[in-house]
């Protein structure tokens, strides 16, 4: 749940009492009185504090004694303690305000998946940094297209931008551009921040650079208001430099904001957007999880020797989303395409989760998956190699694990498309 | 295979990340890997820079009877001799690497391009599907092996990313063969560039993950908690379904599984 | 008698076509690339080559050396006196009867040729070679009747016209087969073009018990203009001798028998090679090959020109690739062919000048020409295994007595303990020895199996210049592909660093320390051990021995495979093979894991990291696999202080 700070999490934890809640559950004639207990039962705390739904007690038993599903979830909005964490703050965490800015700093977020991304809140906590240099400055957050952001106060939003128009939708840097040089010549910004990323940031920062012609500072990850260090030449070196005004950052360039609260004002912009469009999206193309080439794989759950249930693997595979690998055993064995085979005569792979099933860990298997961030390994022996270099290690039959894992990801996906109504209601 | 475009890469003097020794750049290659498949022998490789640097050869190994050098001494702004060649010579597309290995690395060459020619740039391409006449029907990388269809109208230029084919083999015999046309530049010395400080890059702290608890309860439960999934968790006692969650939960919190 | 011109008149005229068919042939071979060749001094060492050298390879197999001497040197005898007896009509008994004498010889060997090919092996090609027999017999047989009247058995004009007639024809018959077919592409052709190829043989070094394994380094001109080809795109870009070498193939197949490639199902098959590579230069197709094809590959679509580039329908890439440069074929071939730079040449086109290197080959030789060493590590990062071994560095100490060439295990955690392993033992023998620390490069073997020879050059002259710096009188490595390029291949490169200075193997160099007493070792305690002989230890470079001798001072009884010392079986792991990855029908290594476990020891003893890798890549449960220093160290008496 890194997309919360921290702080509004230790606060979600310190449990609010809810009188109504507790009268409606003692009263066990008012008609709510069976949701109310089953939401009870079916929300359990996690070791990590996280919410848990319990995904048994869906729904509640209605007068008739027929079990319904509250799918507009009407009943358990109000009821529910979940919800009412923004108000909890207002009383903590004190208000940043920001009266009559007499400058600007533009933050402009990636926002991937609609939120804010740990990478945004960084350069918004980098941006406060640059703010206390100078007067009264507002930090504005721009951002495009769909917003399902609920905490842009926590992350340190003074103003906010939002170019909910549909021209923005997508893959649209023309219109995106076109909305930035509005703000330019409306607000001449002291400073432009973007994140140096693949989720767009780059790419229109770039683009505003150009327009603007003004030579930005790429993988930027120390700046202050004078000076600012670079990364450069496949960063192996160093570039020390004038801060420019236009920046492009790195993750961790500064910490997140998590002591205040901030106005998330919004600013009006006279948006007129009427380019030559000569980009014309045709939108994103459904790549299925097992197409995606290995060695772009985010997500891999490999297969080897200990393998004796293909069917289930395949099927693991699919409700997981994750992409196949193999090894060497396994495709030589005819299970698996070569294409598939990881290691040091196949592919080397960079996923961030490798998932290695009935693999003993050979060096030439090994030298695949070095870059992978975190290795899990399935395996009946607790001492193979692979179990000594997985984070987390499972010592059993590959197709116990398999089949539990396969019930546990179709469970989640019919309990993520349940919420995903809910929300929507 | 495709009708009478005009594909230009543009390639550049990488870094091999272990050696730092000069080499064939990763997407410059991938940008000529690419505009083989669109153009064939007619595809035009061009470099700014010297004419001398053996790694040229490798680009031109790669099946290249000739390749174009805009001679150019170190230390220069590579982009009015690029725009004055663009000019000059009729073209449809040109392809880049999204950023070079050497150097500032900006990634900023081919959008500075882009805005003094005035054509659409497409950032990140994993490939060009088709062109015809007006347009072409480009295929952009996105993170996790995703993909977006993007139709660009022409001349454009497009920054190839690594997702894209990978280069060919360079074949030392041909490379050495190949002909250079030198062509002899007007050059713009870099002046922003040497006023940095440029140093060894030093090793960034990862981020630790700062514990910020308001009681001495939620101190010690930081101070003393495992960090998840760090380090040779083994479950060996466990039911299986307690295992099938905790691997799923390492799943979840890692974000592989939404 | 009427018919009395007959039998001159067909010898004569079979004689002249033989003599045309040579000619052509000759002219086939020289459309080859100049190679000099000291053709005197080669015709003249021609009868000892075969008697000693030929004789030798054939002799592993009694039955068929011994065949072939009554055959052969029946033949051989008898055609030269039928040539004075029956053409000039050299009047002479004593001709008549030594005559007599060779023909039986010869029936008597062809006798055995026939028996051989009633059931023949696989290995052995079918097609016209089953017809040679008969035709040896025939022509035995014929001329033995017809010599009969000039040794006064008979009397002259016995039998006739008739018999004359009959005679005649079974002439024709036999000495189509002996003299036509021997230079117009028959099974007697091998006589010819094995002779000549004796005689102008490429490495002429390998006679009388000599040793030639170093590939032959690419001519890249003199760095002005480029040459037209590099490596061997079309069959006339082979050497001449080259090409005649091809010629003297017996299709015996024993080539085929030891080949690890084609026992595992991979398309490779060094006899159909060697046929393929004559189908070339000859023009044609391999429609008349009679023996096994290339596993997986059809026979018959295969097509060839002189002027047609190999690997455009004669040969398949993979074929090429799927060499693991083991030698076994060329230890094993009677007619001393060169499989192994027929192989390189070949792949030497298709790295220079195709960049078709299959699978990581591409990958691995763009690490190596970024880096140095295939994997792509950090240059700087590969003395980091040795931290801890208090090894002095050349670019300090400038000398010493030993200097021990780690090569590219130092970034392998699998090798790197056999390296630590033998420093342990250099120790323990107070060994005064150096490393060169990152100054070393990679040998450069891996870049030239795979056919690029302009990095193995490179790396070599660069290895060579850094060595020229220092002074050491012997140079150790635990790696026999290194092994083999500083001894054999880094001559030719004309630098002198390497002069007076004794390149060994680690075993070779241990099996001193240990007779001299320098190392107290413990008798091995543990099960049945089993030796696997390097490709590059053994057949490149002689040294069955030592690698013994050291287990048995450890008291090990070593339990022999079947297929060891020069016959042992390649792991699997040379010539790039396991980069390549050329898809068969098993794994070479699972093979060679199945001759250790059929001799039912529970340690296979090897000395290369290559092999380690390779055998222990072997799915478990499998015996263990150690280097011999991994195994002497574990047996060190370490001297209490
Ligand atoms: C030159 C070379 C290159 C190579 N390249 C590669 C490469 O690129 N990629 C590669 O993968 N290999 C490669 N190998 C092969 C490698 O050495 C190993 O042989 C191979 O990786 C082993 O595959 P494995 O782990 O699937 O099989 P095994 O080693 O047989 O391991 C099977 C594992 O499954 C476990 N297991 C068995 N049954 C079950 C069960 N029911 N439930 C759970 N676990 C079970 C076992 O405990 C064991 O750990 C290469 C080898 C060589 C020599
Ligand atoms: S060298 Fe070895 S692998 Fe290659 S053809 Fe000869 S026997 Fe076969
Ligand atoms: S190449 Fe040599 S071993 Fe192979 S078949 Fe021919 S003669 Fe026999």
């Amino acid at each position: 749940m890194s997309d919360f700070s921290s702080t509004a999490r230790s606060l979600n934890n310190g449990v609010r009492r809810d009188p109504r809640n507790e009268w409606i559950a003692r009263n066990r004639l008012h008609p709510l009185h069976d949701s109310v207990m089953s939401a009870r039962q079916g929300e359990v705390r996690g070791p990590s504090g996280l919410l848990r739904k319990n995904p048994h007690i869906i729904g509640f038993i209605g007068p008739n004694g027929i079990k319904r599903i509250d799918r507009a979830n009407l009943s358990s909005t109000e009821l529910n303690s979940k919800k009412r964490t923004s108000e909890a703050q207002e009383t903590l965490l004190p208000l940043h305000i920001v009266e009559n800015p007499d400058g600007y700093i533009m933050v402009v977020a990636d926002m991937v998946g609609g939120r804010l991304t740990r990478h945004d809140k960084d350069i918004l906590g980098l941006a406060h940094q640059l703010a206390t240099e100078k007067a009264a400055v507002a930090v504005v957050l721009v951002c495009f297209g769909e917003n399902k952001e609920t905490q842009f106060d926590l992350a340190g939003v003074d103003r906010l931008i939002h170019l909910a128009g549909q021209e923005f939708n997508g893959f649209a840097p023309e219109a995106r551009l076109a909305a930035l040089e509005q703000i330019e010549t409306q607000f001449y910004p002291d400073y432009w921040l973007f994140p140096d990323s693949v989720n767009g940031g780059a790419d229109l920062a770039s683009r505003l650079a150009a327009r603007l012609g003004e030579r930005p500072a790429t993988q930027a990850w120390q700046v202050n208001g004078t000076q600012t260090i670079c990364r450069g030449a496949s960063s192996s070196v160093d570039i020390s430099r004038a801060t420019p005004r236009i920046l492009m950052l790195l993750e961790e360039c500064a910490d997140a904001i998590d002591r205040t609260r901030h106005q998330v004002l919004p600013l009006a912009l006279d948006v007129n957007v009427n380019t030559k469009q000569r980009l014309f999206d045709q939108g994103q193309i459904a790549v299925d999880s097992n197409a995606v080439p290995l060695a772009e794989a985010e997500f891999i759950l490999s297969a080897g020797n200990g393998i004796h249930n293909w069917d289930q693997f395949h099927a693991a595979a699919a409700a997981l989303g994750a992409t196949e690998g193999a090894s060497r055993v396994a495709v030589d064995d005819g299970f698996m395409p070569r294409s598939r085979q990881v290691g040091a005569s196949g592919t080397w792979v960079t996923a961030r989760v490798y998932v290695a099933v009935g693999i003993s860990g050979a060096i030439q298997h090994m030298q695949g998956i070095g870059q992978c961030d975190k290795v899990v390994a399935i395996n009946t022996d607790a001492g193979c190699d692979m179990v000594k270099r997985a984070d987390l290690a499972v010592i059993a039959d590959s197709e116990e694990i398999l089949a539990e894992l396969t019930r546990l990801a179709q469970q989640h996906a019919s309990l993520a498309s349940l919420e995903e109504k809910s929300d929507a209601a | 295979m495709q009708p009478n475009v005009n594909v230009i890469s543009l390639v550049s003097v990488g870094r091999h990340p272990q050696s730092g020794r000069a080499r064939r750049a990763e997407q410059d290659g991938r940008a000529v890997e690419l505009g083989l498949k669109l153009a064939g022998k007619n595809l035009t490789v061009v470099h700014a820079g010297n004419p001398q640097e053996p790694v040229l050869r490798q680009y031109a190994g790669m099946g290249l009877s000739s390749l174009t050098v805009l001679e150019q001494a170190q230390g220069c702004d590579a982009l009015p001799a690029l725009v004055s060649f663009l000019t000059e010579n009729s073209v449809n597309i040109v392809l880049t690497g999204v950023r070079s290995e050497n150097g500032e690395s900006s990634g900023m060459l081919p959008y500075l391009l882009a805005d003094q020619l005035n054509w659409p740039l497409v950032p990140r391409v994993a490939d060009i599907v088709s062109v015809s006449a007006e347009s072409a029907e480009v295929l952009l990388a996105l993170p996790r092996g995703q993909r977006r269809s993007v139709i660009v109208t022409l001349p454009f230029i497009a920054s190839v990313d690594n997702a894209a084919q990978e280069a060919r083999q360079t074949a030392f015999g041909p490379g050495l063969r190949a002909d250079f046309h030198v062509l002899a530049m007007d050059t713009v010395v870099d002046e922003a560039a040497h006023q940095w400080k440029i140093t060894a890059a030093k090793p960034r702290p990862k981020r630790l993950k700062v514990v910020k608890a308001k009681t001495a309860a939620d101190r010690m439960k930081a101070a003393t908690a495992k960090p998840v999934g760090s380090g040779g968790k083994i479950m060996k006692n466990e039911t299986p379904e307690e295992k099938a969650k905790a691997i799923f939960d390492l799943l979840l919190e890692e974000k592989v599984v939404r | 008698m009427m018919l009395d011109w007959l039998v001159p008149t067909l010898i004569s005229v079979l004689l002249v076509l033989a003599g045309i068919g040579a000619v052509r042939r000759m002219n086939m071979w020289r459309a080859g690339q100049a190679e000099k060749v000291d053709m005197l001094a080669g015709l003249l060492a021609m009868p000892k080559r075969y008697l000693h050298d030929l004789h030798h390879v054939v002799d592993r197999d009694k039955y068929i050396s011994r065949t072939h001497v009554a055959t052969g040197g029946g033949f051989v005898l008898a055609m030269v006196l039928v040539v004075f007896v029956h053409l000039f009509g050299v009047d002479s008994k004593i001709l008549a009867w030594a005559l007599l004498a060779a023909l039986v010889m010869m029936f008597c060997g062809a006798l055995f040729v026939y028996k051989r090919r009633i059931n023949p092996p696989s290995r052995l090609s079918k097609g016209p070679w089953m017809r040679l027999p008969k035709s040896l017999l025939t022509f035995s047989i014929t001329f033995f009747v017809l010599t009969l009247p000039a040794a006064g058995v008979l009397p002259e004009g016995f039998g006739g016209w008739l018999l004359t007639l009959v005679l005649s024809v079974l002439i024709l018959m036999s000495l189509s087969e002996m003299l036509f077919g021997m230079t117009w592409g028959g099974p007697m052709k091998h006589a010819f073009a094995g002779a000549l190829h004796l005689a102008f043989h490429r490495r002429p070094e390998r006679f009388g018990g000599g040793r030639s394994t170093g590939l032959k380094p690419v001519d890249f001109g003199d760095g002005v203009s480029v040459k037209e080809v590099l490596g061997v795109a079309k069959p006339t870009d082979f050497k001449w001798n080259q090409l005649l070498g091809f010629d003297a193939c017996v299709q015996c197949g024993r080539c085929e028998a030891v080949c690890p490639a084609f026992a595992a199902g991979q398309p490779l098959n060094p006899k159909k090679l060697i046929q393929d590579m004559v189908v070339g230069f000859a023009g044609g197709t391999d429609e008349n090959y009679a023996g096994s094809p290339y596993p997986g590959i059809d026979l018959g679509h295969a097509k060839g020109a002189p002027n047609q580039i190999i690997t455009d329908g004669l040969i398949h890439p993979d074929t090429l690739w799927s060499c693991t440069t083991c030698r076994a074929c060329v230890e094993e071939c009677p007619m001393m062919i060169e499989h192994v730079d027929a192989i390189v040449d070949m792949r030497r086109f298709l790295t220079l000048e195709k960049g078709s290197t299959p699978n990581k080959g591409a990958q691995v030789l763009e690490n190596i020409i970024a880096t140095d060493n295939p994997n792509g590590y950090a240059p700087a990062s590969r003395t980091h295994w040795a931290a801890d071994q208090n090894l002095p560095v050349m670019k300090d100490v400038k000398q010493a007595d030993v200097l021990f060439w780690v090569s590219d295990g130092a970034f392998d955690m699998r090798s790197q303990r056999i390296l630590r392993a033998f420093v342990k033992l250099m120790k323990a023998a107070n060994v005064d020895v150096a490393i060169l620390g990152d100054e070393e490069l990679d040998s450069g073997d891996v870049a030239r199996r795979l056919g690029d020879d302009a990095t193995f050059q490179s790396l070599a002259k660069r290895n060579l210049a850094t060595l020229s710096t220092y002074q050491f009188n012997k140079i150790v490595t635990t790696d026999p592909h290194a092994f083999h390029c500083l001894k054999n291949e880094y001559g030719d490169f004309g630098s002198d660093a390497l002069q007076n200075v004794e390149v060994l193997h680690h075993t070779t160099f241990l099996n001193r320390l240990v007779k001299d007493g320098l190392l107290q070792l413990e008798p091995f305690k543990g099960g049945k051990v089993t030796y696997h002989d390097p490709c590059y230890l053994g057949r490149y470079n002689g040294e069955y021995e030592a690698p013994r001798e050291l287990l048995a001072s450890l008291g090990i009884d070593v339990a022999e495979m079947e297929r060891s010392k020069f016959r042992s079986r390649c792991c699997g792991g040379g010539g790039g093979a396991p980069i390549t990855d050329i898809p068969g029908e098993r794994r070479i290594a699972d093979m060679r894991m199945e001759d250790v476990v059929s001799t039912g020891a529970s340690m296979v003893a090897v000395g290369c990291q290559q092999c380690t890798a390779m055998l222990e890549g072997v799915v478990e449960p499998r015996p263990v696999v150690k280097d011999i220093a991994e195994i002497l160290a574990g047996q060190l008496i370490e001297e209490t202080h």
